[in-house]
């Protein structure tokens, strides 16, 4: 090692004095350089799988109802939570807890519907914004006095071992299978969601109603059911996205929704409020930025830096990476 | 309207009257939240000694009554009591804070108020010379930090650091009197990188730090991200030594099993202890199951001497400053549990530190520890 890429090593510290790239950091050759970019990478697109899983939930419910339900973030968290309470207090198998979390969280998020929004369907769109914030209060609160506010993790037997090793190794970049586990799963569920929009009955349903919710009652379709649905889908999805970042940082916490729930809601909006693609496109993004902005620019601001980026998009596209501008409607 | 006044004042009346017969010492820490575990520690230190003064007649005649102030280890909470604190005429003295960011906050308001303050946890450096009505039985961080690079240097022999800090008084002030030491002694901070309280991803800092091959991680700062920082360590095949300062002496960090090995400054160790601890150690295992922690120890102790203020000088803020500012030398020292404290001009001190590290699970004393 040392012999063989000693020109390599020099050429590492020509750039390293020229670029003034890496101030702080005595990375020793070019290999060091590059295998931490690598990682680092690696480390963004599991995030921004998950930025991604969240925004799907807050993307949804915007394209249909043009709510922002500020409670999507506590959802996520209630997610991680009532996965650690199965597999603790209740002792079921993890993927056993994972299933039923995700069922739990869709129907919890019909009742968030119907307890909280529906009432207000008619109301000036503040009022339900308002709630939705109220909700998220609530629900943290709510949350802070189930399991107290110190940060909890997951066991670490309800994962087969296998799971905390690494499933590919090319010199110090390594993937383990949790990474594979969370990017998989994300992208499946993405597939199927797009498939459930686009290939099935309800989906349909669903674009018309985001499209004009009046015409498409006209036409038959039962919007509030409709509604429920995109409810029972995103929370589900917001669910999951909280057991996996507890099991990756393994740290679940009252209070992880508000911030998850803001970086998420900031994916959405760069990839393009209402718009699928454009949240997954957004999480990665977004996510991606986020750990380059720490790994390389600096880790106190790395909040900071997302939301820098969000904005600089934001001003040179107002509509995000992949949304439309619509027209006024009627 | 005039109904209603009359009840308010009955009411002040009553309760004033129940005040009168017991002292009001108020004990400010987060007692809820993410650090409530160390709050866990000075509730039952403060606890355990007003007990132990009521039993034995209490102070000029009255029993010490301890009210618990939570404040979250945030500072707009810290300042929030402290202004309560200060508006409260039955106050004359305040055990807290904990955290140096909540002292910093509440400082300017007990100054303003002529309130004294002892400090049984904070070190933040600046504290001290900024307000003369607060003091600390607990050494500053320019020991600290000192303290631990002079052991990094000689025990461990450690020549190359990454250091992992959290935006805050105390986790600054400590990386900075720690870098100033090491650096003379000739070892290399590879590079410092940061986090705040609410971080829970600390993977890319920490793959920068793979990429440094460091001997040790340094992590001056609180066991909540401290535990997730070890786990993520691991988890990214980082196996180097981790090390910190009292913030991390937790019960947090023995449950983690990616922490064996971490060694950590604090101001109090059991077995270490003076004789005149000993039976301040047996009953807290007796009351409390387990032993005494060093938070325990020196709010032990802060009451204690609040309790002995009050009892010199009776119920006034000034004279309590007074007293307790003219303990100022080792003769005039209050002999507590956790060694002699007096202050110097700044209401600072001087006390040792020992370095206790996890083993098999649990924290165990050092078996090298610097004099």
């Amino acid at each position: 090692m040392a012999g063989r890429h000693a020109h390599l090593r020099g050429l590492a510290r020509a750039i390293h004095e020229i670029s003034g790239l890496s101030r702080g950091l005595s990375v020793e050759n070019l290999l060091d350089i590059s295998s931490l970019f690598l990682q680092q990478l690696v480390n963004g697109i599991t995030l921004g799988g998950v930025y991604a899983l969240i925004a799907v939930g807050y993307t949804m419910v915007y394209g249909v109802i043009q709510l922002i339900n500020f409670a999507h973030g506590e959802i996520y968290m209630l997610g991680a939570f009532l996965a650690y309470t199965q597999v603790t207090l209740l002792r079921l198998p993890f993927f056993v807890a994972f299933l039923t979390t995700l069922l739990i969280c869709a129907v919890f998020g019909v009742i968030l519907d119907y307890v909280a929004y529906r009432p207000l369907r008619t109301a000036p769109r503040l009022a339900a914004l308002i709630t939705a914030i109220g909700m998220s209060i609530f629900l943290q609160n709510l949350a802070l006095l189930l399991w107290g506010s110190q940060i909890k993790s997951y066991p670490r037997d309800i994962l087969p071992r296998l799971f905390f090793k690494p499933a590919l190794t090319m010199g110090e970049v390594s993937l383990s299978w949790l990474q594979v586990f969370i990017l998989s799963i994300t992208v499946i569920f993405m597939l199927i969601l797009h498939l459930i929009i686009h290939k099935t009955k309800v989906g349909m349903a669903m674009r018309a109603v985001s499209q004009d919710k009046v015409t498409s009652a006209l036409m038959g379709i039962g919007v509030n059911r409709v509604i429920s649905f995109t409810f029972a889908i995103g929370s589900a999805m917001g669910g999951m996205a909280g057991i996996l970042v507890g099991l990756y940082y393994n740290a679940i916490f009252p209070t992880m929704g508000y911030i998850a729930g803001v970086k998420a809601f900031a994916a959405a909006v760069l990839g393009g409020i209402g718009s699928v693609p454009g949240a997954m496109l957004g999480g990665g993004v977004l996510g991606i930025a986020e750990v380059l902005g720490a790994g390389y620019l600096s880790s106190a601001y790395r909040d900071g830096i997302s939301y820098a980026v969000m904005i600089l998009v934001i001003i040179f596209k107002p509509s995000g990476l992949i949304g439309q501008i619509l027209g006024e409607k009627v | 309207m005039r109904k209603l006044l009359c009840v308010v004042l009955v009411l002040g009346l009553i309760t004033g009257v129940a005040w009168a017969d017991s002292i009001k010492i108020p004990v400010a820490s987060p007692f809820t939240g993410q650090l409530a575990s160390f709050g866990e520690g000075v509730k039952n230190g403060a606890a355990l000694k007003a007990s132990e003064i009521n039993a034995a007649g209490g102070v000029n005649g009255k029993t010490v009554k301890i009210v618990l102030e939570d404040e979250l280890c945030d500072p707009k909470e810290a300042a929030t009591v402290a202004t309560k604190l200060a508006n409260d005429p039955a106050v004359v003295v305040v055990v807290g804070h904990l955290c140096s960011s909540a002292t910093l906050a509440a400082l300017p308001i007990y100054r303003e108020a002529k309130l004294p303050a002892i400090s049984p946890a904070s070190t933040n450096v600046d504290i001290g010379k900024m307000s003369p009505y607060y003091f600390r039985n607990v050494y500053r961080d320019d020991f600290q930090g000192a303290f631990l690079a002079r052991y990094v240097d000689e025990v461990k022999g450690f020549k190359r650091i990454a250091i992992f800090y959290e935006v805050n008084d105390y986790s600054m002030g400590l990386m900075s009197a720690f870098m100033k030491e090491a650096i003379k002694r000739g070892i290399t901070i590879l590079g410092t990188e940061a986090y705040t309280s609410d971080t829970t991803d600390f993977k890319p800092q920490l793959t920068k730090f793979k990429m440094m091959r460091p001997d040790a991680i340094f992590n001056p700062g609180y066991a909540p991200q401290g535990t997730l920082i070890a786990t993520q360590a691991a988890s990214l095949g980082l196996k180097v030594s981790m090390f910190g300062a009292d913030g991390l002496d937790d019960d947090l960090m023995v449950k983690n099993p990616d922490a064996e090995g971490l060694f950590v400054t604090t101001p109090f160790l059991p077995d270490k202890a003076g004789p005149q601890a000993a039976k301040f150690i047996e009953s807290y295992k007796r009351v409390y199951g387990k032993d005494p922690n060093w938070f325990a120890a020196n709010t032990y102790d802060a009451v204690g001497m609040a309790a002995e203020a009050i009892k010199a000088v009776g119920m006034d803020r000034e004279k309590i400053q007074a007293y307790l500012a003219g303990i100022n030398s080792l003769d005039k020292a209050y002999v507590g549990v956790a060694g002699k404290t007096y202050f110097d001009e700044n209401g600072d001190c001087l006390k040792a530190a020992f370095i206790k590290e996890i083993k098999n699970g649990k924290w165990v004393s050092s078996q090298q520890q610097l004099q």
